[in-house]
């Protein structure tokens, strides 16, 4: 090294500087390079939890589903008349808690507002995600909310509850409209609006009145069809944000592997630029001997 | 005439506590299996003029009884 003490001190300045730089970057990169292959492998992992849970998702949904055609045979025969006033409607809006899943509750964010616009009412929503879009846009239409749903499977029980809720506390209405996302295909999903009617509508409609029945039936009919309907899209955007989950873990992955082989290659480029410098500090040296 | 219960509580109320009694009265695996599908964790929350109450479990959860995971 006393080749290096016999070059002006200047010189020796800014090699120094620019060694010092050229380490600096290099250790950065090097620090990048290993955040990033951590987060690869956290998605990764995830990625594959999701495809597991995808499975038993997509089995329950199909189950599910049959309580939702169920559901709609019966209300096909009951025909609602046009009342003269707008009817009020209460809109439950149907998500979870859980993030990194993609535009899962921006989609049903987004659906709840264009609904809203065009005929206004009432909101509940279920999940804290869509709760905390929404209560920034129309705070005073929410009249309840629900979370800690959506980590697993969701039960009929807690669909049940939920309709218990919105039965006892979410105000007067004519109608129920459940925004919920319906579940095409392992790769994509859409939001999707599905109509319950209520039990003042339900005893008017022309199918019913040809039998004789008590008030309390038509009431306890429509709070099952909700608890049924509820149910439904809880699955089936169980089933959705799973498989949009899998979705965005795999594209992060990509991502970050990419990203990698960018890395990769800066840290050799820089790597080589180091040596480069220093064995051209070391020959200046020698041939200034 | 109205059934007793109409006064107290909703339809879905009704079933959820039918049929928790039912759960009860299996014998232990079928019981153990019918609780999993039964488990409610679900939270709700009344909004009162664009403000939020307090949250409140729908079936109260019991604490656990350990204390809880080790620090590290």
């Amino acid at each position: 090294m006393f080749t290096r003490t016999v070059r002006p001190a200047l010189n020796v300045a800014r090699a120094a500087q620019q060694q010092s730089q050229g380490m600096a970057t290099l250790r950065e990169i090097e620090q990048r390079l290993k955040s990033v292959r951590n987060i690869e492998k956290i998605t990764k992992s995830m990625k594959v939890v999701a495809s597991t849970k995808l499975t038993r998702a997509e089995r329950a949904m199909r189950e599910a589903k049959k309580y939702g055609a169920a559901n709609n045979e019966l209300f096909k025969h009951t025909e609602i008349e046009k009342s003269e006033e707008a009817p009020k409607i209460l809109y439950v809006g149907i998500s979870s808690d859980g993030g990194l899943c993609g535009g899962i509750h921006s989609s049903i964010s987004r659906a709840v507002k264009k609904a809203m616009a065009e005929q206004p009412g009432t909101l509940a929503v279920v999940g804290d995600k869509p709760k905390s879009q929404l209560s920034r846009a129309m705070p005073q239409a929410f009249k309840v909310t629900f979370n800690a749903v959506g980590k697993d499977v969701p039960t009929f029980a807690e669909a049940s509850a939920i309709a218990d809720e919105i039965v006892k506390n979410g105000g007067e209405w004519d109608e129920i409209k459940i925004i919920s996302n319906k579940y095409l295909s392992a790769i994509s999903y859409e939001s999707g609006v599905t109509s319950v009617i209520s039990a003042k509508a339900l005893q008017a409609a022309a199918g019913f009145q040809a039998y004789e029945m008590e008030e309390d039936v038509s009431k306890d009919l429509a709070e099952f069809a909700l608890a049924n309907a509820i149910y439904t899209a809880l699955v089936e955007g169980h089933a959705a944000e799973i498989s949009a989950r899998r979705t965005a873990m795999e594209n992060a992955s990509n991502n970050a592997n990419d990203m990698m082989a960018s890395l990769q290659l800066q840290y050799n480029r820089g790597r080589q630029a180091v040596i480069t410098n220093e064995l051209i500090d070391i020959i200046t040296g020698a041939s200034a001997l | 005439m109205s059934s007793t219960w109409r006064e107290f509580m909703s339809w879905n109320k009704y079933t959820q506590v039918a049929s928790r009694a039912l759960r009860q009265a299996l014998t232990e695996t079928d019981r153990v299996a019918a609780e999993k599908r039964a488990a409610i964790g679900v939270r709700y929350q009344l909004w009162e003029n664009g403000q939020g109450g307090e949250q409140k479990y729908v079936v109260p959860q019991a604490e656990p009884k350990s204390a809880g995971t080790p620090p590290v």
